[in-house]
């Protein structure tokens, strides 16, 4: 399965970003992120659809509420992607 | 018990609220610390109650809305952020203890803007000289909690904002009784506790950011926990240690009861029950209250004096008939210093959305009697 992780700076963070994208018809996931993806200890991350990711980062764009970092999983191995 | 001490902790609370005291202890553990249902219930919760404060308050995210313990703990981040030791602050004569010491232990340099009660040209030309004179920050309680005097926040916000003065409102008793928006006063700190005009449990408090901020403890917050100093991010920067979910379920609560009944209702519930009181004040004999002649200018706040006798007598007699008020000087000196009820102070009224028009009957009668 493949999907994608936008790595959010606090779990309040998350959960704007997640009401951002709800308000645009995208339903997410809240998940823990750990230390090998923020690289600063625990965060948390929004798992998104591959095929919602172009639209989700737009919205996150728009409203000001952009990602920290995304992340691009896929068979089990994740790496990072520029936006 | 006849209740007017709201000003204290309004005590008759929407029943909402004690559900939702009751079922975030049966329902939530810690929020920002697990992936189970109840570690996420507790997050959904405090996200809500964050973005209702963010939505009441006019803020741009709920980021920007840190939970603490009651308004002194906000008002002490607020402060130690932007106060330097020995600092110049200006301050108006009617600030809590919560600012002026923390201000005292800054050993900053206090300039009052003193004004007499209920004079807004006056304290507007105080604050506008403290500034000439080199404050640096500006202090000032939106609402007297001794004489419910509303202070003329948005011109004191102008001048700041002219000056480029970073502005701190105390917000203890106006949050949930008069309109409030961080956008239009564009303060740096607007501080507030939960358990008073918001109706949520004691233990509860906001501050409400639009500054750099620095925290007063630190410790775990669930982020980036290999760093060792604090997130430079709120609201995790402000909120190190388990939060108390409980008590922000019910202000959670509290905030959904303000939104629904509707700020401006309450307000005129407590103009009507202020408005009675004083009829009935004004035929006891032997008794002196503070009343603004422009009744936009106080909220259901009425401080009083009988003639001969001590404020703690009156309130402790008014006890005995069942009527809960508060006496002395309210942990504010400043007040009391401006008007010149010192030493003895006040006896002090404060109504809430659930004082009732027979209860000020009933008060009135009781007075009469113990004011003889």
């Amino acid at each position: 399965m493949s999907f994608y992780l936008f790595l959010a700076r606090s779990i309040t963070h998350a959960q704007e970003m997640a009401k951002v994208l709800e308000q645009s018809g995208i339903y997410t996931k809240v998940r823990r992120a750990g230390s090998d993806m923020t690289e600063r200890g625990c965060g948390y991350s929004l798992e998104i659809s591959q095929t919602r990711f172009l639209q989700a980062l737009d919205a996150l764009k728009e409203s000001g509420k952009r990602p920290v970092k995304v992340f691009f999983v896929s068979g089990g191995k994740r790496q990072e992607v520029a936006v | 018990m006849i209740y007017f001490d709201s000003a204290a902790t309004t005590f008759q609370k929407p029943p909402t609220v004690r559900k939702a005291v009751l079922h975030a202890m049966q329902t939530m553990s810690s929020p920002g610390r697990g992936s189970y249902p109840h570690a996420e219930a507790a997050e959904e919760m405090l996200f809500h109650c964050r973005s209702l404060a963010s939505e009441l308050f006019g803020l741009s995210s709920p980021e920007q809305v840190a939970f603490t313990m009651n308004a002194t703990h906000a008002l002490n981040i607020a402060i130690k952020t932007l106060v330097e030791p020995g600092g110049r602050v200006a301050v108006s004569g009617y600030e809590h203890n919560a600012v002026t010491r923390p201000l005292h232990a800054l050993d900053a340099e206090v300039v009052v803007a003193d004004a007499p009660l209920f004079d807004q040209e006056e304290i507007v030309r105080g604050f506008a000289r403290a500034i000439e004179s080199g404050a640096k920050t500006v202090i000032c309680t939106h609402v007297s909690n001794v004489f419910g005097y509303i202070l003329p926040i948005e011109a004191i916000a102008a001048l700041c904002r002219e000056a480029n003065v970073p502005l701190v409102v105390d917000a203890s008793q106006s949050a949930g009784i008069l309109p409030l928006d961080m956008r239009q006063l564009d303060a740096a700190f607007i501080a507030m506790p939960g358990h008073k005009g918001l109706y949520g449990p004691q233990g509860t408090g906001l501050l409400l950011c639009s500054h750099e901020v620095e925290p007063l403890i630190e410790g775990g917050t669930g982020s980036e926990s290999l760093m060792q100093a604090m997130p430079d991010f709120l609201p995790d920067r402000l909120e190190a240690g388990t939060h108390n979910v409980s008590g922000i379920a019910g202000l959670d609560a509290g905030l959904e009861f303000i939104k629904s009944t509707g700020i401006d209702r309450i307000r005129r519930h407590e103009q009507i029950l202020l408005k009675k009181t004083v009829r009935h004040l004004e035929k006891i004999p032997d008794i002196t209250f503070w009343r603004a002649k422009d009744p936009a200018l106080q909220t259901g706040v009425l401080s009083f004096c009988v003639k001969g006798k001590s404020s703690f007598d009156v309130s402790e007699a008014l006890a005995r008939h069942g009527i809960a008020v508060r006496a002395g000087l309210h942990c504010a000196p400043f007040a009391h210093r401006t008007v010149g009820t010192l030493p003895d102070g006040t006896v002090r009224l404060s109504f809430s959305a659930y004082s009732r028009a027979e209860e000020v009957d009933a008060f009135a009668r009781t007075l009469r009697r113990i004011a003889r």
